[in-house]
């Protein structure tokens, strides 16, 4: 019983022994050596130490740092490439909204000649004046919107790819 | 490496100096790999876990405060990924070792092969089932330019105890080696 208690005490110090962190005591040495249990306990803890050290190291392959690089590469262009998206898109709402807006502005003081009927539309609102207001205040700040937008965006994509 | 020029370094990185960054992968990309490699026998999957890491420096740079060491930083990248690998089996805490309820193989005089290539091969199998902040010590202490502060800081552990969590983290591999790798 004194013996197991012995064994169990050494236990959890025998990587310590193993690796000469801790010194045997001499009573302890004395156990060890009539104690087949605490013996094969430490054999086992020297032999994971000294096959630790000796473990090879991996290396990695001469061609790491460039697949490294390469992969960067990949990565930034994979960004840019969706910068450059966003900015066209937006580009292309603005161009859009733009043409669309000088087309209403033209087509209000009378220069294109749309046949649709929209007078009943114009009817709707107080005066005739005060719809055309109207129609061009709400292009013009929709224009003027986009385009800031379109701006926005082209000042985010130059500050990126700097 | 001196605090000083790894600032630098750390510095160029963040311009966007390529060439910067090219010496920042080949000063740690031993370590970054022997740590991988070491923790998952796929060579090939150690590869690209070893790129994985350095593709998170490069994302993180801008971010990175200085507060700790490159290294310390970079190995808490590593160890992050090994984590997420092994998803699940990370999150044991090093304090517990796990092993107090197990059954206990008593070794006898019959398992005489310690030493030879099985016990590499069972050795190496052992570590994999190991908790990867054990896995990091075990693999990172016996590693050429690994320094104990750097290792200990990566892990969260006081520097004190680093020896402690090694000696724990032999005792489980011996266990389990003892019984379940038997």
């Amino acid at each position: 019983m004194a013996s197991m208690t012995r064994c169990d005490d050494l236990e959890p110090l025998l990587e310590a022994i193993a690796d000469g962190s801790h010194a045997l005591a001499v009573e302890d040495a004395a156990h060890v050596a009539s104690c087949g249990v605490c013996a094969a306990r430490l054999e086992r803890a020297r032999a994971i130490d000294s096959l630790l050290q000796v473990r090879e190291v991996p290396a990695p392959p001469a061609s790491f740092t460039a697949a490294v690089m390469r992969q960067i590469g990949r990565e930034q262009w994979r960004a840019e490439r969706a910068i450059d998206l966003g900015f066209n898109l937006a580009i292309a709402a603005g161009v859009a909204v733009i043409v669309a807006g000088a087309a209403g502005l033209a087509w209000s003081l009378g220069f294109l000649n749309i046949t649709i009927d929209l007078d009943a539309l114009r009817q709707a609102l107080d005066t005739e004046a005060t719809g055309r207001m109207l129609s061009q205040v709400q292009t013009i700040a929709m224009s003027a919107v986009l385009l800031t937008m379109a701006l926005v965006l082209w000042w985010w994509a130059e500050a990126a790819s700097d | 490496m001196k605090a000083t020029s790894e600032h630098e370094l750390v510095q160029r990185c963040r311009q966007g100096d390529e060439v910067a960054f090219r010496e920042l992968v080949d000063q740690y990309k031993g370590l970054v790999f022997a740590l991988i490699a070491r923790s998952i026998s796929n060579r090939e999957r150690a590869e690209e876990l070893s790129q994985d890491v350095f593709l998170k420096i490069h994302k993180g740079l801008p971010y990175f405060r200085g507060e700790s060491r490159l290294s310390t930083w970079i190995y808490r990248i590593v160890i992050n990924v090994l984590s997420q690998e092994r998803r699940g089996l990370a999150t044991v805490s090093l304090d517990q070792t796990g092993d107090d309820n197990r059954p206990r193989h008593e070794p006898g005089s019959e398992d005489r092969s310690f030493g030879d290539l099985v016990m590499k091969d069972r050795l190496q199998k052992a570590i994999e089932r190991l908790p990867v902040p054990y896995q990091v010590l075990v693999n990172g202490h016996y590693l050429k330019g690994m320094r104990y502060e750097e290792l200990a800081e990566a892990l969260n552990m006081p520097m004190g105890t680093v020896k402690t969590h090694l000696h724990r983290a032999k005792r489980r591999l011996r266990l389990l080696l003892e019984t379940e790798l038997r």
